[in-house]
């Protein structure tokens, strides 16, 4: 598939409403083609599922998206505006916030500090404010301890506010990483394998929690192996294979694809094994 | 509350005790214990191993004692050279260094301290080399002398209280769980749109600055300085202490450093086994507990949090 006349195509109608568009991008390892011309769309307000076997392309693909690989070419717009090679945190403050494979929480502190790290850069106390313990900076710590009793609520965990995440089990810290960085309400979140490794009767859960998310008007793009559990939450999935696009379309028809898909993954989807 | 009466109580030891030897004990505490605090920022919040410290005690030590001796200022002046000098030298050596990755930090910041030496001892025009400074006159102030050993310990017992209320309200800030963060998960740090950077050398030269004065406090205190004011006794000392106190607590810290001033003092009932009994105290400590007593206690905290939980 010609990637760059597919961006041109795109660019023409639904340029407006997507909130992240990705063109063209290339990532080479020693040689290795890990990410060679992939586009797509992120619709605002969808969810998004982007899937493939291991070594399809869809870890560099998010690294470099949000700004933990320096990608070898193609452009990355977050809201319109051009993210492309900046540093991760700085794509993180645009607006566009992520989880990673293996999961990160920060074990010593509380759920309660876990979520407040998060947002802190968003508000309007700065360091000085921090020291003084200013009116701003009680109001910012108010706003932030606010929403993340929300999420907290949303999650189920509340029992462990002030408890350090080091003790949750994994599936927890899962759920713990996904309510930090949905904190500073950003344009998109990033899922990068939500559910690999959670016990399969809990994956029903985060499920609940992303689509009551999902209908108050937050946007994902989430990384699975677990096929069922894209094609059951997304509105739209992008396949990948070797680095390179292989088809895209709704949760409905990659489904009814699902046969063609379990044949190229190999094995039947669910068995398959986290990506190292 | 604790910390209040202890730091009150620590004010009046002049009061209770008229020996030289006690409160010049207690000055080292105090400088010792701030000393540690610094590192403790450094390393136990912010999770770089400085050997640093060492160099900017000494830099902190001569900054202080040439204002007086060679160009003609005072005491006061000398601490606030102290700390600006340490301050822009730690941030144009952790500027690049803290780019590389924490084994390589390591091992520049032990380069850094044996540099510092290096010069203390063959900058014979500056330094009077090994010969060192001596003499150092006792700081006065609105034209008190703190000629004894008594009155010093309210400089050193002021700059502790000073210094570690500082650097607690910098530790207990979202600046303090920042650094605590990024020496967790720096990965997360940055993608929650927190660079680590500015953390980093905030942490590095503010520990730097503290650390200079401390130096140049307890040169003072000596009334003179030479090449040996950077024995690596002192470096070890304050590591100790962090490591003891529980790298990351603020208050084991501030405990250990108390502690670990007075022990080899405590141990002089037989002068002989002094240094074993101290070493073989440490060794224990430290196999007991390897987190330090904070790590130990924290330890037996979530034990009964995951009971209570689960």
């Amino acid at each position: 598939m010609d990637a760059r006349a597919e961006a041109d195509a795109d660019a023409g109608g639904t340029a407006v409403s997507a909130v992240l568009e990705v063109r063209d991008l290339h990532k080479a390892y020693a040689g290795v083609r890990a990410v060679d011309g992939v586009s797509f769309d992120v619709q605002a307000g969808s969810i998004t599922g982007l899937i493939g076997p291991n070594g399809s392309g869809k870890s560099t693909t998010i690294d470099g998206i949000s700004g933990f690989q320096p990608l070898d070419s193609g452009t990355v717009r977050l809201g319109g505006a051009d993210i492309t090679g900046m540093a991760s945190h700085r794509i993180a403050r645009a607006g566009l916030m992520r989880t990673f494979q293996t999961v990160r929480v920060y074990e010593r502190l509380s759920l309660r500090e876990n979520l407040m790290i998060a947002a802190q850069q968003f508000d309007a106390a700065g360091w000085i404010d921090e020291l003084l313990r200013t009116k701003r900076y009680r109001g910012a710590i108010a706003a932030g301890e606010a929403r993340a009793r929300e999420l907290t609520r949303m999650i189920g965990l509340m029992k462990y506010w002030e408890a350090p995440t080091g003790i949750l089990s994994y599936g927890q810290k899962k759920l713990v990483a996904l309510a930090a960085a949905l904190m500073p309400k950003p344009r998109i979140v990033v899922l990068d394998e939500p559910v690999a490794g959670v016990n399969p009767t809990r994956i029903r859960e985060v499920e609940e929690v992303l689509q009551t998310l999902n209908a108050a008007g937050e946007t994902f793009l989430i990384v699975e192996h677990n096929v069922e559990f894209i094609t059951t939450l997304c509105h739209h999935v992008i396949v990948l294979d070797q680095g390179r696009k292989l088809s895209e379309g709704s949760a409905e028809a990659i489904h009814a694809d699902a046969r063609v898909l379990e044949a190229y993954l190999g094995v039947a989807p669910e068995l398959e094994e986290a990506e190292a | 509350m604790i910390v209040v009466a202890g730091a009150v109580l620590a004010g009046i030891l002049p009061l209770v005790t008229e020996s030289n030897y006690f409160i010049g004990i207690g000055v080292s505490a105090c400088i010792f214990t701030v000393a540690a605090v610094a590192l403790n920022l450094v390393y136990g919040f912010t999770g770089l191993l400085s050997f640093a410290q060492l160099g900017f005690w000494g830099i902190g030590g001569y900054a202080t004692s040439l204002t007086v001796m060679t160009f003609g200022g005072n005491f006061w002046m000398g601490l606030v050279w102290a700390a600006v000098i340490n301050a822009a030298v730690a941030l144009a050596v952790g500027y690049p260094t803290l780019r590389t990755n924490r084994h390589a930090f390591v091992i520049v910041t032990l380069a850094f301290a044996l540099l510092v030496t290096l010069i203390a001892r063959d900058w014979v025009d500056l330094t009077r080399g090994p010969l060192g400074i001596p003499g150092l006159p006792a700081p006065s102030l609105f034209g008190f002398a703190f000629r004894t050993t008594a009155s010093f310990y309210y400089i050193a017992w002021a700059f502790a209280v000073l210094a570690i209320g500082f650097l607690y309200a910098l530790c207990s800030s979202r600046i303090g769980r920042t650094l605590i963060a990024i020496k967790q998960n720096e990965p997360l740090v940055r993608a929650q749109g927190i660079s680590p950077m500015p953390y980093k050398l905030a942490a590095f030269a503010i520990g730097a600055a503290v650390t200079g004065m401390a130096g140049g406090i307890y040169a003072f205190h000596l009334k003179i300085i030479d090449p040996l004011f950077l024995d690596f006794y002192y470096m070890q000392a304050f590591l100790i202490m962090v490591i003891i106190g529980g790298a990351g607590s603020f208050w084991g810290v501030v405990a250990a450093g108390i502690v670990m001033s007075a022990l080899p003092e405590v141990l002089r009932f037989s002068n002989e086994l002094r240094m074993i009994i101290y070493g073989v105290i440490l060794l224990v400590a430290m196999l007991a507990m390897p987190d330090g007593v904070a790590g130990w206690m924290r330890e037996r905290k979530l034990m009964r949090m995951r009971a209570a939980l689960r």
